[in-house]
C-alpha cells in the first residue's frame, strides 16, 4: 500500500496551488459579489495549464494523468475559489467523461478533443423540475424524427449552462418502456436552433459559477448525437454521476481545507484574554477535529480516485468520499466562521463565501441522502 | 546552442525550521521542498532562450539526495531537455567550492555556450557556487542579471548593482550568468508538460570533486535570539514622559 503522492502529482499541485493563489484567489470575492463568471480567468487559464482535460488520453488532447491529479486540480482551485473548482469538474467529470466513457470515435473526435484541449465548456442536463435525485422521472422527451431526434421539455440547475458549448442531455427516448428503460443521453451544441438558455440562478453560494436552465422547444439534434445506446441514458447518467462524485468530493475538501487554513492563521493572530485564541484547549480541540476530518476526507477521495484510475469498482468510495467530504465542509466552514467570530459572519474574510460554498456541495450530484442509498444499496445487494 | 542549467532543491521558505541535532544546520525531516527561486529564473530564462532561438539543447544539473528529481521534473516540465542528477546524499555539508567542483568536473568537456545558474541558494546563500564554476572553467561569469537580450551570438544583460543602479554588460559564448529576481516570471509547468517531464531522459551520476577538499566546515547554527516585544508605559503624561525620558537614557544611546 502505497500512501505517498507521485512526483508528478505533487509538481501538479505544486503548479495548480501556485495558479490558485496567485491568479485566482485575488478575484474571488469580487467575483462572488458581482455574480461574474470570469471565463479566461476560470476556464481558458485551465485549458492554458492543460487541466481541461487532465484524465484523458493525449490522442484526445488530454493530459493523460489520472484521477488523482484531477481531485488535487479540483481541491486546490477550489481551496480559493469553489466556483472556478465546481466549473472544472463539472466540465470534466459530467460532459467531457460521458463522451470518453460512452462516445463513438467519430463523437469523441468532434466533440472531446476540443473539450479536453478547453477549446469549448462542457455541461451536464439531468435534473428537472419533476426529476432531481429520481433520474428516472424525466420529463424531457426525444422523439426520433427520421434522420433526428427532437428534444422538448427543459431542464434546471445547471452548471455551467449559457457559457458551455457543448451539452450532455438527458430525455425520454422511449414514452412505453420501463422507467429507467426509456431514457437516453444525447449531445447536444449551443446554437442549435430550438435550445435556449432560461433563468439563471441567483444562489447562496458559488455564484460565479453560472446555473441556468436548458430549454428544447423542437430541437433537432442529428442521430449521430446520440450518446451511447438508445434506452441506456440511465446507465450513461450514473456511470457520469460516479465520477462525478470525486469532482465534487474534491472540491468539497478543497472548500474545507481553505477554510481551515484561514482559521488556523487567524486563531493563531486573534488575541484575547492577552493570548492567541489557538492557545486555549477549546479552541485548539476544534482545530484538531477540523484537521482530522479533512484528512479523513482527503483519504477517501484519492482511495476513490485511485480506484477509477486502476479500473476498479468506485461507485461505492466515489459515493462514501463526496458524502463524508461534503459534509465535512459544511461542518469545517461553519466552524471556521465560529472561530473568526464577528469578523467571521462579514463578507471581509473568505470563510464567510467558503461556508455559502460548501453547502451546495451536499446537495448537487446527489444529495447525501441519495448517497446514503447508493451506500446502503451496496452494502445490501 | 548547448547550455547548461545549475538548480537546487532548497526547502520551502515557509516551512517550520528546526536546528538539527550537531547544531551545525537545519533538520531536513517534515519540509517541504521546492525548487530554489533563483534557479526558477535561470530556467525560465533558458527556456525562453530555447524559445527564441530553436535550435538549443538544455541540460539542467542538480545536486543532492534522491529526492531532489522531483525538482528536476519541474526543471524538465518547464522545458528543460535533460536532467543530470549528481546523487549526493551529503550534498548540504558540502561547502561551495566542492559543489562548483562537481559542476565543472560535470560541465568541462561539454562545451556548453552558456551557462545559467541562480544568484544564490536560498538556504545556504553564499552566492558562490555560480562564479566559482566559471572560475573553474576559465569562462568570464556575469553575476545578478535581471535582464538579458540575446542577438545572434551578442549577449547584452543588466546588472543589478547596489543602490538600485544597473550596469550593462555585453558578453560572447561561453559565459556563465547568475540570475536574480526581476529577470523574468518563471512560467508554470503545465499538466501535459509535467507528464512528458518524466519521459525525458535523466542521467545519474556519482559525486566526484575531483579531489576538492572540504576547507571551511559550519561551526554552529542557531536562530536569532527572540528580541523582547513592545513596553506599554502606564500613567498619566508627566509622570510618562519622565519614564520614557529615564528609559531612553538607560536602554539607548539616544539621550547619551
Amino acid at each position: 500500500m502505497q500512501f505517498e503522492l507521485t512526483e508528478e502529482q505533487n509538481l501538479i499541485r505544486d503548479m495548480v496551488r501556485s495558479f490558485a493563489e496567485t491568479e485566482v484567489a485575488p478575484s474571488a470575492t469580487e467575483r462572488d459579489e458581482t455574480e461574474h463568471f470570469d471565463r479566461a480567468l476560470m476556464f481558458d487559464r485551465l485549458a492554458e495549464l492543460g487541466l481541461t482535460g487532465i484524465v484523458f488520453p493525449e490522442e484526445y488532447g488530454g493530459a493523460g494523468a489520472d484521477y488523482i491529479s484531477y481531485a488535487i486540480a479540483v481541491e486546490e482551485l477550489s481551496r480559493v475559489c469553489g466556483s472556478t473548482g465546481v466549473t472544472l469538474s463539472a466540465h470534466l467529470s459530467l460532459c467531457a467523461n460521458p463522451i470518453y466513457m460512452f462516445g463513438t470515435e467519430a463523437q469523441k473526435q468532434k466533440f472531446l478533443v476540443p473539450l479536453a484541449k478547453g477549446e469549448k465548456i462542457g455541461a451536464f442536463g439531468l435534473t428537472e423540475p419533476s426529476a432531481g435525485s429520481d433520474a428516472g422521472g424525466t420529463r424531457t422527451t426525444a422523439t426520433r424524427d427520421g434522420n433526428d431526434w427532437i428534444l422538448n421539455g427543459s431542464k434546471i440547475f445547471i452548471t455551467n449552462a449559457g457559457e458551455a458549448e457543448i451539452y450532455v442531455v438527458l430525455a425520454r427516448s422511449d414514452k412505453g418502456a420501463e422507467k429507467h428503460r426509456g431514457i437516453s443521453a444525447f449531445i447536444v451544441e449551443k446554437g442549435t436552433p430550438g435550445f435556449s438558455f432560461g433563468k439563471k440562478e441567483k444562489k447562496m453560494g458559488i455564484r460565479s459559477s453560472p446555473t441556468m436552465e436548458l430549454v428544447f422547444e423542437n430541437c433537432r439534434i442529428p442521430v449521430d448525437n446520440l450518446l451511447g445506446q438508445e434506452g441506456q441514458g440511465f446507465k450513461v447518467a450514473m456511470k457520469t454521476l460516479d465520477g462525478g462524485r470525486i469532482g465534487i468530493a474534491a472540491q468539497a475538501l478543497g472548500i474545507a481545507q481553505g477554510a481551515f487554513d484561514a482559521a488556523l492563521a487567524y486563531t493563531k493572530e486573534r488575541e484575547q484574554f492577552n493570548k492567541p485564541i489557538a492557545s486555549f484547549q477549546g479552541v485548539s480541540f476544534q482545530l484538531a477535529d477540523m484537521a482530522t476530518q479533512i484528512e479523513a476526507a482527503r483519504l477517501l477521495i484519492y482511495n476513490a480516485a485511485y480506484r477509477a484510475s486502476a479500473g476498479l469498482s468506485y461507485s461505492q468510495e466515489s459515493a462514501m468520499a463526496k458524502l463524508f467530504a461534503s459534509e465535512t465542509a459544511m461542518r469545517v466552514t461553519t466552524q471556521a466562521v465560529q472561530l473568526h467570530g464577528g469578523y467571521g459572519y462579514t463578507r471581509e474574510f473568505p470563510v464567510e463565501r467558503m461556508m455559502r460554498d460548501a453547502k451546495i456541495t451536499e446537495i448537487y450530484e446527489g444529495t447525501s441522502e441519495v448517497q446514503r442509498v447508493v451506500i446502503g444499496a451496496g452494502l445490501t445487494k | 546552442m548547448n547550455i547548461l542549467i545549475c538548480i537546487k532543491q532548497v526547502p520551502d521558505m515557509e516551512s517550520k525550521f528546526k536546528i538539527n541535532g550537531e547544531g551545525t544546520w537545519y533538520d531536513r525531516a517534515d519540509l517541504a521542498w521546492r525548487m530554489n527561486e533563483y534557479d526558477e529564473y535561470a530556467v525560465e530564462q533558458a527556456v525562453r532562450l530555447k524559445e527564441q532561438v530553436k535550435d538549443a539543447d538544455l541540460t539542467v544539473l542538480c545536486i543532492g539526495p534522491d529526492q531532489v528529481t522531483e525538482t528536476m521534473k519541474k526543471a524538465l516540465a518547464m522545458g528543460c531537455d535533460r536532467g543530470v542528477h549528481i546523487a549526493d546524499a551529503d550534498s548540504a555539508k558540502r561547502e561551495p567550492v566542492e559543489i562548483a567542483a562537481m559542476i565543472a568536473g560535470f560541465a568541462k568537456e561539454k562545451n556548453f555556450d552558456m551557462i545559467f545558474t541562480g544568484m544564490q541558494s536560498q538556504d545556504r546563500g553564499s552566492a558562490q557556487v555560480g562564479v566559482m564554476v566559471a572560475e573553474l572553467l576559465g569562462i568570464p561569469a556575469v553575476t545578478t542579471i535581471v535582464d538579458f537580450v540575446y542577438d545572434n551570438g551578442a549577449i547584452q544583460v543588466k546588472r543589478e548593482l547596489e543602490g538600485g543602479s544597473k550596469a550593462v554588460v555585453t558578453a560572447t559564448t561561453p559565459v556563465l550568468l547568475t540570475c536574480q529576481l526581476g529577470l523574468n516570471t518563471p512560467r508554470y509547468p503545465t499538466l501535459p508538460n509535467i507528464m512528458k517531464a518524466k519521459k525525458k531522459e535523466l542521467l545519474t551520476m556519482a559525486p566526484d570533486t575531483g579531489g576538492t577538499g572540504s576547507r571551511q566546515e559550519i561551526a554552529s547554527c542557531s536562530f536569532p535570539e527572540k528580541k523582547g516585544g513592545g513596553l506599554v508605559l502606564e500613567g498619566d503624561v508627566a509622570e510618562l514622559a519622565d519614564k520614557l525620558i529615564q528609559l531612553l537614557k538607560e536602554k539607548t544611546t539616544v539621550l547619551a
